[in-house]
Parts: C-alpha cells; structure tokens; sequence
C-alpha cells in the first residue's frame, strides 16, 4: 500500500490524465444530479413544505390544483374521516407579478398560495392583501415591505416576510389567506374562479401513523369524489416529476457505468504495463492481495482527487449560474453522493486487474527486466 | 495495417473496453439529444407548428399559452395596429380528458387549444401539418398531435373531459403539435369555450389567451411584432418562432443540455488519448525495435491512426446500435425520435476529435531515434 502511495506521490504524472477524465464524468454526474434536484426542488417545493398527512383532490383533477374542486360538502365529509384531526383549504394561481422598479415587462413568476394550515416554515396566514414570499423572488428585486402587483389586473399584495424552498411548478411561491387567494383569483382568473367554500384542494392531518389507509379512507368516505395522496406520492404525481427522476437516474447509471469502465480500463493498462514488477515484487514475497490493495488504494486517491476537485468546480459553476437560468441545485447530499458512487465504480472497476494480478507467476521474474 | 489489426486482435479485452467505453458514450449523447428535441417538440410544438406567423401575449402572460389573456381593448389595440390582416382568438385549456381508444380507460392531462375555423377547418392557430384525416371543420370536432395515437387518441376516438363529461370526437392527426408534453387537441374556439364551462360551473366568460396575427399584403412577420409592441406594454408580439424559442423553459432545457453535451463530447477523445499515450508508451521499446530494423515512421503512426479509427467506428456504430431501439420508445408521455442529423454530426465530430487526440501518441511514435534500440531506451522513458 505504501508503493502504492509513493508511486502516486512520486510520479503524479502518470496518473494525471486518468484523473481529468475521472474529473470530466465526476463534474457530469453532479451536474446531472444538480440539475435533477434543483428541477424537482423547483416543482415541488410548496407541496413537501406541507405539515399534513394527506392531499385530498378532486377525483378527475389528475393531482392538479388548476383542475380540482372541492366542494364544502365534501370538505365536511372528509372532516367525519375517522381519524382525521385536522383539514385545511389549499389553492393556487400562476400569475406574473409587477416588481416595483422592474421594466413594464419585466416580470417575476409568481405561484400565490391560499392556505389554512401554515406549512413548514411559512407563519400563520396573514391579514388580506400580505403575503409571505419565497426567498428566490429576492433575485427579481423583491424586498419586505414592498407591494407586488399580480396579474392582468394587478391585485396588490404586500410582501411581509421571507420563507424558503416553497416554489411550485417552477415559479415562486408566495402564501397568503384564502380569502386574499380567492379575490386574486377571481379578479385574474375569472375563467377558474371558485366560490366561497370551494378549493382546490385539501390538506389533511391525520392521528394514524399510515397515510395510505387514511387516503384509502377519504376516498371511500367521499364515495370516489375525491383522490387523495400522502404527501410523497402528491409530489410524485406532479407532471413530469416521476419521468424527469427516472430518466436521470438511468443517465447517471450509465454514466457511472462509463467511469467503471474507464478505471478498469486504465488499471488494466497499468497492470500490464507492471506485470514484470509485479513479477519482482511477487518473488520477493509480496502477496497478491497486497498488490491488488495497492492498485485499490490508487484507483480510490485518483478518484478522490478527481471527485473533490469536481464537487468543487460544480459548487463555482452553481455560484456563477445567474438565479433563473439553469434550475441547477448542488446540495452536500448530492456530492457525497455521486462520490461514494465514483469510489465504488472505481474498486469494481480495479476489480477488472485482479484476474490478471492474480495470474502473475514469480517465476516470471527470474530472467526478466522491466 | 496488418500490425495494426494483428496487435488489435492480441488484445482483445483492452480494445473492447474502449470500444465499450466510446459506446456507452455515444449512447448516451444521441439518447439524450433525442430526449432533448422530444423535450422541445413536446412542450412547444402546438406553437412552433401553428399556422399562425405571429401570435399575440399579454405582457402578464410571460409568454406562456395558458398564462396570457387578452382583453377586449388590447384586442382592438392590435386590430388596429398598422399592418396587421387578419387576428384570430386563441385559447388553451388543460383538462382531464379519458379517451375511448385507450384499452386500459386510462385518463390523461389533456390540452384543448381552441382558434376560429376557417373554410375546411383552416382558421389562425390550425396545425400546420395534418399528416391522416383532416382539419375539424364543426365543434366538437378535434385534430390531435401524432404523438397521441397511441395513447388512444385516434381518428374516430372520442375524448370525454371530466368532469362535465363534455365529448369531442377525433377528426385528424397531425405532426408535432403538442403542448407542455400532453396529449393535444385542436378545436373550434366555441369548443374550447363550452370545455371550461363544462368542468367549472363557477367559470366566468374565458378571455382569449393569446392572438394569431396574419400580417398585410406586403408586411413581413417583424415588422408586424413591432407595430403590435409599439401599440402598448401590454402587448407583447413574437413571430411564430420566437413564441416557441422563448417559451419559459425551453432555453434552460437548451443550456442545460449544452453543457451535459459539451462534457460528454470532452471525455471521448480524452479517454481515447489516454488509451492510445499508455499503448505507445508500453509499446516503446518495440517501436523503437521496428524503427531500427528499418520500419518507416509514417507506417507506425499509419497503423496508430487505423487502431484510432476502427476503435472509435466501432464504438460509433456500437453506440448507434444501442440507441436505434431506444430512440423508437416514448418515455413519459415524450416521443423520442431516430435523430440522423444528430448521428451524422456526433460521428465527424467524435472521429475528428478523437483522431486529434491520439496525435500526441503519434508524437510520441515520430520522436522515436532509431539509435535508441541499441541503448535499450524507447519512447516511454
């Protein structure tokens, strides 16, 4: 193992161009990754911040709020639930907003949300015509204290605090009362406008720890009128979520497949390249599984040192990225992550040298030079 | 080249990696250059392949379809806009729809796109391109995009819109035409209006969302936008392509795959380089052995440069290969297509590419003294 190392510190260039390629598939995968994440972060946001239990649609509404109504007799119906403690309304409107000192058409994407229950880290709804605003409209020029202006007929809203990872559908959450939500609908949207009572959706607590049979039961209570989902498969069922995590991960699959390949390629190269040396080293004593730890132990530095100097290019590249543009997230996980992967492809792709070690004959050694 | 396919032929394993590595590569980027002009078509295409040469948003609209909506005064600001022939209303709606040629009864996100019939069904906003059946030419009658047959969406299907149970019977199929990568259906603006009104009761009289503009006799498509823009900030005119390149999304989609493709196409001929520097730098001192027994330099980087070739003409075919059964697949509602252009274009430019990388091999080959075969030393020290 110590050869190993020394080799690596004393001729660092042999392994230089191993560990730009190995940099190249590492910034790939995080990039990849970052992008998968901050695409889903960007949808789903609003729906993971909720603290409830269930999401209780309508049953031809697909999981779209655009699409879904809930009636108040509904409502009372899904409140009689066995086991549900707590149901509040939930709805939205896509809406462009009006930043005071934009250009005329300069507009910011804005989600406003009308709630009951408060999710995770957004405060109690505030008094009609406020609302909290996620903290990436902070990048359109957004302060506290400020009025936007939403939609075609510019409903005021007043900006009274910050709130974080609540987007939806790509656009910026902003929170506010139902009431403050209805008019803003209404007065936007007259072709989706609900009446008094009616909402998009609810969300649902409930005093069971399994949610599936909660959802089970709303749904049967309600005779099929509604279509209810625990929070994980409400985000799941946002258009494209499923699709996007599933094509992504089978990229990064293959791509991890393709850093496998390029260790096991450039070990296999090495290995031959020492078979006589190795030959030397075996008629000295040295074990074979000594010097498949020593081709490891390489294959793991050059691939640590690839990853890091990766992690850290992405992490300037998520810097350099202006707000809006690439939906680029890199998050600790996600680098960890994608390392680990990067250090088990390189050891199964050493792996591919070890038939060979294991074939060297010491015998080999007498008579040969290197 | 016999010494080329002879030393191939030797080392099987090794080559094969590489092979499989440079597969695997191409794979991917064709796959996903697939994904992304899927991607594009499926979320604009009802735009992009719209007969209307210039379409009209609302400024709030942010150039989204659904998002627009034009009132009746930004309506006669652009009727009255120099240069401007004819304006016709478009309006887009998302609703659930479950249609009767779908075996499983599966329900789909279903985009209703409603214009103004013409004569045959050919008003502003139509398809460009029916390829089966034809335009609709009464209400209730739709066009859909070809990529929605087979989820039963097919000439002589009905699509029933829940709830409300509104029916709108399939009268033609046509080329690229969906939006936000659903299941789309043209119809008679009266349609598209009795649509959401059949699903909301508490829906008042839908606006408009956007307006396709055909300009006057002798008025091209941008100097129409800028006498719509300059008509009010409230108006917001593109020509039929800018509307589809500049709908939100779509340049993120583009960037982002830029990049994924900018890295991918780099690690190809880098990881063909190093394979080829190490092959030279072990075969050094036979190398140097040919060159004293009198091999010209010119045959060894010939046979390199053959050895570069067949590996990356076969990783490319081998990658093709991979990719053809998956570019027929639909992946998510996302109609993946054969790209050739993409296959002709990623072939020169890996080749090429990949055969500028092993000239440092080559290099390394040409620097080869002769002289050194009587000292022991070769290439590699």
């Amino acid at each position: 193992m110590k050869l190993a190392l020394t080799e690596l510190r004393r001729r660092p260039g042999r392994f230089a161009t191993a560990t730009v390629i190995l940099s190249l598939i590492a910034v790939l995968l995080m990039f990849l990754g970052g992008l998968l994440d901050g695409l889903i972060a960007n949808s789903t946001g609003a729906i993971r911040a909720q603290q409830a239990d269930v999401i209780v649609y309508s049953d031809t509404a697909q999981a779209s709020f655009v699409r879904s109504r809930i009636e108040p007799d509904v409502r009372a119906t899904v409140e009689a639930v066995p086991g549900v403690t707590e149901v509040g309304g939930l709805g939205n409107v896509q809406l462009g907003g009006r930043v005071p000192g934009n250009g005329p058409r300069d507009l910011a994407s804005v989600v406003l949300f009308g709630y009951e229950i408060a999710p995770d880290g957004v405060p109690e709804p505030p008094p009609a015509g406020q609302a909290y605003a996620d903290d990436t409209l902070e990048a359109d020029g957004v302060e506290v204290g400020m009025t936007i202006l939403l939609g075609p007929a510019r409903s005021p809203i007043e900006v009274v605090g910050f709130v974080s990872d609540t987007n939806f559908a790509g656009q910026s959450g902003m929170w506010a009362s139902v009431d403050t939500w209805r008019t803003v609908l209404s007065e936007n949207r007259p072709d989706a406008q609900l009446a008094e009572g009616v909402f998009q959706a609810l969300v649902v607590r409930g005093d069971t720890s399994d949610d599936t049979s909660l959802t089970d039961a709303i749904d049967a209570a309600t005779d099929g009128a509604t279509d209810s989902y625990t929070i994980d498969e409400a985000i799941s069922a946002i258009p494209g979520v499923e699709s996007q995590t599933t094509t992504f991960n089978q990229i990064i699959g293959v791509t991890l497949v393709i850093a496998l390949v390029v260790i096991a390629l450039f070990f296999a190269l090495l290995t031959v390249e020492r078979t006589s040396l190795y030959g030397v080293l075996k008629a000295l004593g040295a074990k074979s599984s000594t010097i498949f730890a020593g081709l490891v132990v390489q294959a793991v530095v050059v691939t640590a040192i690839a990853a890091t100097f990766a992690g850290a290019l992405v992490v300037v590249l998520d810097l350099l990225i202006p707000p809006g543009s690439i939906p680029l997230l890199v998050t600790p996980s996600r680098v960890i992550s994608s390392v680990v992967l990067l250090l088990a492809s390189a050891v199964i792709g050493c792996a591919f040298s070890l038939r060979r070690v294991l074939r060297i004959d010491p015998a080999s050694a007498i008579g040969t030079t290197s | 080249m016999f010494l080329a396919l002879k030393e191939m032929a030797r080392a099987k394993v090794r080559f094969a990696l590489l092979i499989a590595a440079i597969a695997l590569l191409v794979f991917l980027i064709l796959f996903q250059q697939s994904l992304q002009n899927g991607l594009i078509t499926g979320f604009i295409g009802a735009i992009r392949d719209q007969n209307a040469p210039v379409l009209v948003y609302s400024v709030d609209g942010q150039r989204v379809l659904q998002g627009s909506v034009i009132t009746p005064e930004m309506e006669a600001q652009v009727r009255s806009a120099p240069g401007v022939g004819e304006v016709g209303p478009i309006g887009q709606g998302t609703f659930t729809g479950s249609p009767s040629g779908n075996d499983d009864g599966e329900t789909f996100d279903t985009t209703i796109i409603g214009y103004e019939l013409g004569p045959d069904g050919d008003g502003i906003g139509a398809p460009s391109t029916v390829v089966d059946g034809r335009l609709p030419m009464a209400d209730d009658e739709a066009v859909v995009s070809d990529a929605d047959v087979q989820l039963g969406y097919g000439i002589g299907d009905t699509v029933t819109l829940l709830p409300g149970g509104k029916q709108i019977t399939v009268v033609g199929v046509a080329l690229d035409v969906q939006l936000n990568v659903s299941p789309t259906l043209f119809v008679s603006y009266d349609t598209y209006l009795d649509a959401i009104a059949s699903v909301n009761p508490d829906a008042g009289a839908p606006l408009p969302n956007v307006l396709g503009v055909v300009p006057a006799d002798g008025v091209s498509d941008e100097e129409v936008v800028e006498s719509i823009n300059a008509q009010s900030l409230e108006l917001d005119a593109l020509t039929r392509d800018d509307a589809a390149a500049e709908t939100p999304g779509v340049a993120q989609v583009q960037q982002s795959f830029n990049i994924i493709f900018l890295l991918y196409g780099l690690v190809v001929p880098c990881v063909t380089g190093l394979f080829f520097l190490i092959i030279t730098f072990q075969k050094a001192n036979s190398l140097t052995l040919l060159r004293a027994i009198g091999a010209p330099a010119g045959r060894l980087v010939s046979s390199l440069l053959i050895q570069v070739g067949i590996i990356i003409c076969a990783g490319l075919l081998l990658g093709t290969l991979l990719y053809y059964p998956v570019s027929q697949q639909t992946l998510g509602g996302l109609a993946l297509r054969f790209e050739t252009g993409a296959v002709i274009f990623w072939s020169v430019l890996l080749l090429t590419l990949g055969l500028a990388s092993s000239l440092v091999a080559a290099r390394r080959v040409l620097r080869i003294d002769p002289i050194e075969a009587t000292t022991g030393q070769g290439v590699g020290t």
